[in-house]
């Protein structure tokens, strides 16, 4: 009964209510009494609120607190002209990232930069500040300001330019190229650089460093001193590259880096925490400087040198082949395009035949010949751990690729040996290919005797 | 000139020679002639040499796999099936990978073609170069030459004096300078031609460079599609081979899964049926059961209707029972309660007098306290009584033994100097003896020999007890020599009794042994000569040698440690001997009595055990025997142990088992404390001797001269008075005639003087004559 009379009352009430908003609903009923009207056409007011924080971004970079799916909203309508000390350090989705790199670059491959968009954006904008920069013109603070931005996100710097200072002298720029070229390497006071050390010891997560000292795509305009490599630019780096401890790779390719600066590199290097993968090709380096080269292998951690194209000849070689005999972490030596000659190869050979860890080695365009062969297939017979040797383009001989040949019977790991242009007989080159193809065959069933399985 | 000398890496100059590498279409790329020196059976021969290996390889898997179970080998033909899209796999990976390697190889074709032309335009740049620096060299030897041929000239200008003289040098000197600026700029002329044509080789090299740039790139994008093109065809071949491999599999399955069902259902359709034919079974016994239970319901109905009659009727008839037990028993009940009430006051009055009783017995009870403790305390003071009078009597029997041996002292001593007196006075008679043999008769005189004569003290009647083991090895030592032995030991102690008078070269002891031995021996009429020499007189030898070999054997662990290996190294009979010793000592057994208390104990145990009646008179002689020599000797031995001594003595030796003579053993040693106590006490006591032998002793001692040398001296004595007589007639005699001499010198003297008167002398002489 009481029940029954709780239940009673709130009714009444509840009409009550339902009344009032049949009567307010009845007051905005007029309002829009417009046929065409729909809810559909009326932007909700998150989607506002939203679109007034996206406009004013810069001002009142709101994100965090926002709800997951708004932040996403967000995201997707900021435009990629937005400063970077605003979205930097606050924006971390990969999305906006895309967006910025594929507006700014057509050609975008994110996996040279670890599958990240971010990192890919600040490296290749720092990379492209670097490029252009000038020195005693460009403000220094332009790069000094991004360092706080992108310090967390850069661990690559790939800088295939550096512009030399300006020279202001209208008279000589009119003149003839090539005569006030050399005018201007003799007079003027020696024109050096961007000193990478205040960026690089700021960077805290850099670990590879690729630099060419010179000046891309300067058609006519040509000069020497556009690709000088100053001593003190040389002083520079390696100053740069002594403070940078994480350092992995380092390359110097295209520089015109002589035995002096090779040797001043090299001490800077010595003893490096990190360093694996030196790269020095094309460059001018001769016996010394391979000599300095030599001792670094025995006094770092390196896996990978490649030396190709520079000036070595036997000396350099024997120099490099001690400290190989002796070493323990070296995989990959490439020494293409060099001028070993016999003597030197020889050299080679005999550290090879002491050394246990060497997996690649480029000899290509050394002016080897049958000498070097010989000893060659000696190291063939007896080395487990080679995998790839390069021998192209040297004068062998039939007689060099039988002696190989011979070598390589016993060979059960050497997967790759490029012997072309090598002179050495079809027979011989046929009957090694096939060879290498057994033995490629036998690695890769080797390492791997699940995987047939698993598809049943 | 400089940029010739630049550090370019594209090449500049194209190599006189062709091209290395003739470089291919792109369309033929896969057959490349340079990089696939032989490629019509490469690709084939190479293919079936991996599928050769690849089965040489599942051959040995198989074989290693058979070698491990037999069983997989379904399972690996299973599998071989199966592999069809591995091979698939396998196959179209050899393809890729000799396509990836061609296709690589193609794009680095231009590379390497590159590098070696690199490696010739230097060579032939060093060349050149050389060459040039070679004629620079000799151009300015030979333009320094002509320079000084020129300087040396102006030298001579300044020596000339005429005006056309030194114009003609000076036009000459002009000339050379105009010749030699010529040469130099001929020189230079070359050289900017030659840098010229290096500038043209640039530019063609950097076109070839452009044209290798774009070749290979083409080469790339159309290894970039056959590629594609090849993983596709072959994805979608290992597809089909995957999708019709399981097709296959799922069509096999489908089968087998319909056949089970199948089978499922024909057999289910079985089931039913006999589901079906069994409930009709059922039914139908159903229904029979249900008849005849109803049939036996009838029956039963029946028979139990029947049985409540009769019990009704039994009821009836128990009720009857009940009625009349009832009235039987109510009629019981009063005369019982009737009893109760009588026996209540009883048992008030038997209260009454339990409690009458009760107070009695307390009174007994403290008087029997009282009367306790009364004869308690009578007791004690007649146990100190006791005491007293025990001490007392300890005290008396101490004194009488210091009497005793003080009286033993003082007889000794009466004795040592009577028999000094006597032994003097008979050495007296033996030196007069001795005289009278040697210097009257002239007869050889003999010390005689008595056993008296070395006697000193008074005799001792009690033998030296022997100590135990010394009799024991007497006993051993006997028994083993055998009766024959026996036999000698009898004829030597006679020869020793007859030389009893020759001499007293043995000891005492021996001799006091042999005597007393002896005197028994001639005191007892029977011939128990053997029995004589056992000192235990009253058992058998051969028992007591019996009974102590086993002793030896058997009580091994008495004997010390130490001396068992010593014991190895002797005898038999001196093992035993050393062996008993040692078990003696153990023992404490040292005297002969013990030893032979202990032989009875052995024997009256074993009589114990075999109670025979064996009281044969045989035995009648040793027990005498026996007892003589236990009442002259040991009569402290207790009487318990007579008794069984008799019959002990005749029993087997041999009955004595070994297993019991521990048990023996042990009785003995706690038997024997008490016995031994007494005896020691006993034996102070008798130390009182008897003194029946001593008249004889003194007899013997008087009686040293026997009889036939008194005789003799009485006849000696006689003859001797006579020739006394004849001696002192003679010297009467002798006298006489000294006087007469006497005279006769006195009247010859006389006659001389007379003579010298002369006729007095003749006449003297002549009166001389007649006297």
């Amino acid at each position: 009964m009481q029940q029954a009379a709780g239940r009673s009352r709130p009714i009444p009430s509840l009409r009550r209510s339902q009344s009032r908003l049949t009567a307010d609903s009845y007051c905005i009923h007029r309002i829009i009494e417009d046929p065409e009207w729909s809810l559909a056409a009326v932007p909700q007011l998150t989607e506002l609120c939203l679109q007034h924080i996206v406009h004013n971004f810069t001002q009142n970079p709101i994100l965090d607190r926002l709800l997951p799916e708004h932040q996403r909203k967000v995201l997707d309508r900021l435009p990629t002209d937005l400063p970077l000390a605003v979205t930097a350090n606050l924006v971390s989705d990969e999305d906006y990232w895309k967006r910025c790199c594929t507006e700014r670059w057509q050609v975008c491959d994110i996996s040279g930069y670890g599958d990240s968009w971010k990192r890919m954006f600040f490296e290749r904008h720092l990379e492209n500040i670097l490029k252009s920069f000038v020195p005693n013109t460009t403000d220094p603070n332009q790069v000094l300001e991004l360092i706080p931005l992108c310090k967390d996100y850069v661990r690559k710097l790939e800088v295939d330019q550096f512009l030399p200072p300006l020279k202001v002298d209208p008279e000589e720029e009119a003149d003839d190229i090539s005569d006030s070229g050399s005018d201007l390497g003799l007079g003027e006071v020696p024109i050096h650089h961007y000193d990478l050390g205040a960026l690089v010891t700021a960077l805290p997560y850099l670990e590879e460093l690729h630099l060419t000292y010179g000046v891309k795509d300067c058609g006519m305009n040509f000069e020497w001193n556009l690709f000088k490599f100053t001593y003190q630019d040389c002083c520079n780096l390696a100053g740069a590259v002594k403070k940078c401890h994480k350092l992995k790779v380092f390359k110097l390719t295209r520089s015109n880096v002589d035995d002096d600066k090779t040797k001043l590199l090299v001490r800077s290097l010595l003893d490096h925490p990190s360093l694996l993968a030196l790269n020095l090709s094309h460059n001018l380096i001769g016996d010394t400087g391979a000599q300095a080269v030599g001792k670094l292998i025995n006094r770092s951690k390196l896996e990978t040198l490649d030396l190709c194209n520079n000036k070595i000849h036997h000396a350099g070689a024997q120099a490099l082949a001690q400290a190989l005999a002796q070493n323990c972490t070296l995989t990959s030596l490439n020494l293409r395009l060099n001028y070993l000659g016999d003597e030197g190869g020889e050299a080679m050979g005999r550290a090879l035949l002491a050394n246990t860890t060497l997996k690649s080695i480029h000899l290509g365009s050394n002016m080897l010949s049958e000498p070097s062969a010989v000893l060659l297939s000696q190291v063939l017979a007896q080395n487990a751990t080679l995998t790839s040797i390069n021998l192209s383009c040297n004068h062998i001989g039939p007689d060099g690729g039988k002696q190989l040949l011979e070598g390589l019977a016993g060979n059960k790991t050497l997967t790759e040996f490029d012997l072309r242009l090598a002179e050495v007989g079809q027979e011989n080159e046929f009957l090694i290919g096939q060879m290498l193809w057994a033995n490629r065959h036998a690695t890769r069933l080797a390492p791997q005797p699940q995987p047939p399985a698993e598809p049943l | 000139m400089r940029r010739g000398a630049g550090a370019e890496e594209a090449p500049r100059g194209q190599a006189p020679t062709p091209a290395p590498i003739p470089i291919p279409t792109p369309i033929s790329a896969p057959q490349d002639p340079d990089s696939d020196p032989d490629p019509g059976p490469g690709p084939e021969e190479r293919i079936a040499a991996r599928r050769r290996r690849i089965a040489a390889r599942l051959d040995a898997k198989r074989r290693q796999a058979l070698g491990e179970d037999e069983e997989p080998k379904e399972e690996v033909e299973e599998e071989e099936e199966e592999r069809r899209s591995h091979k698939e796999v396998e196959e179209s990976q050899q393809r890729l990978a000799k396509l990836l390697f061609e296709g690589t190889q193609m794009v680095t074709n231009i590379q390497v073609a590159a590098d070696s032309r690199e490696t010739q335009r230097r060579a032939e740049e060093a060349e050149l170069k050389q060459q040039r620096l070679k004629k620079l060299e000799n151009e300015a030897k030979s333009s320094a030459y002509e320079f000084e041929k020129i300087a040396s000239k102006w030298a001579l200008a300044e020596d000339v004096t005429v005006p056309q003289e030194l114009w003609q040098l000076l036009n000459q000197q002009q000339q050379q300078c105009a010749l030699l600026l010529e040469e130099k700029n001929k020189l230079i002329g070359e050289l900017q031609q030659e840098l010229k044509n290096k500038d043209e080789q640039y530019v063609q090299a950097m076109k070839k460079q452009s044209d290798d740039i774009h070749l290979l790139l083409e080469r790339m994008e159309e290894q970039i599609r056959i590629m594609l093109k090849t993983y596709r065809h072959k994805l979608h071949h290992i597809e089909k081979a995957f999708e019709f491999e399981r097709r296959e599999l799922l069509d096999s399955n489908r089968k087998k899964w319909e056949e089970a069902i199948q089978a499922h259902n024909t057999k289910e359709l079985e089931y039913l049926h006999a589901r079906m034919r069994k409930v009709e079974e059922f039914e139908k016994q159903l229904n029979q059961l249900r008849v005849q239970d109803e049939e036996e319901y009838n029956s039963m109905k029946i028979q139990l209707e029947n049985d409540v009659q009769n019990l009704e009727r039994q009821l009836q008839q128990t009720k009857a029972a009940y009625l009349l037990n009832q009235e039987k028993l109510e009629y019981n009940l009063l005369v019982l309660k009737k009893q109760d009430e009588e026996n209540t006051i009883i048992r008030s009055q038997q209260k009454r007098k339990i409690n009458r009783l009760h107070s009695s017995l307390n009174n007994l009870r403290t008087k029997l306290d009282k009367q306790e403790k009364q004869f308690r305390e009578e007791n004690q003071s007649l146990a100190a009584d006791c005491e007293r009078i025990t001490g007392q009597c300890k005290e008396v029997q101490k004194r009488m033994r210091h009497f005793a041996a003080s009286d033993a002292e003082k007889f000794t001593e009466l004795w040592l100097m009577n028999e000094e007196e006597a032994k003097r006075l008979m050495r007296k008679a033996l030196d007069a003896d001795r005289i009278i043999h040697t210097q009257q008769l002239g007869l050889p005189w003999e010390q005689p020999r008595h056993w008296f004569l070395n006697n000193i003290g008074p005799l001792r009647r009690c033998k030296a007890k022997r100590m135990a083991t010394k009799l024991a090895a007497e006993v051993l030592a006997e028994s083993s020599c055998g009766g024959e032995e026996e036999k000698a030991k009898e004829e030597e102690k006679e020869k020793e009794e007859v030389g009893f008078g020759e001499g007293g070269k043995e000891n005492i002891a021996k001799a006091e042994k042999e005597d007393v031995s002896d005197r028994e021996r001639r005191k007892e009429s029977t011939a128990k000569a053997g029995d004589r020499v056992t000192p235990l007189p009253n058992i058998s030898k051969k028992t007591t040698k019996r009974i102590l070999e086993l002793l030896s054997d058997e009580s091994g662990f008495l004997i010390e440690r130490k001396l068992l290996r010593p014991l190895r190294a002797l005898g038999k009979h001196e093992r035993t001997l050393l062996r008993l010793d040692s078990i003696f000592s153990a023992l404490e057994i040292n005297s002969e009595d013990e030893l032979q208390r202990l032989v009875d104990f052995f024997l009256k145990c074993k009589a114990q055990e075999e109670p025979l009646s064996q009281g044969s008179p045989s035995g009648e002689d040793v027990t005498d025997l026996g007892e003589d020599r236990a009442g002259s000797e040991a009569g402290a031995r207790s009487a318990e142990l007579k008794p069984p001594q008799g019959p002990l003595g005749s029993l087997p030796s041999a009955c004595i088992h070994a297993d019991d003579v521990l048990r023996i053993l042990k009785a003995f040693v706690r038997g024997f404390d008490k016995p031994r106590e007494k005896t020691r006490a006993a034996k102070e006591a008798l130390q009182v001797r008897d003194s029946s032998e001593d008249g004889e002793y003194w007899e013997a001692l008087a009686h040293v001269i026997p009889e036939t040398t008194l005789k003799l001296w009485d006849a000696l004595l006689v003859a001797l008075e006579e020739y006394y007589n004849v001696l002192t007639r003679r010297a009467g005699l002798l006298a006489e005639l000294a006087e007469l001499q006497q005279q006769n010198l006195e009247l010859c003297l006389m006659l001389e003087r007379c003579s010298t008167s002369g006729v007095s002398l003749g006449s003297l002489q002549t009166g001389d004559t007649e006297l």
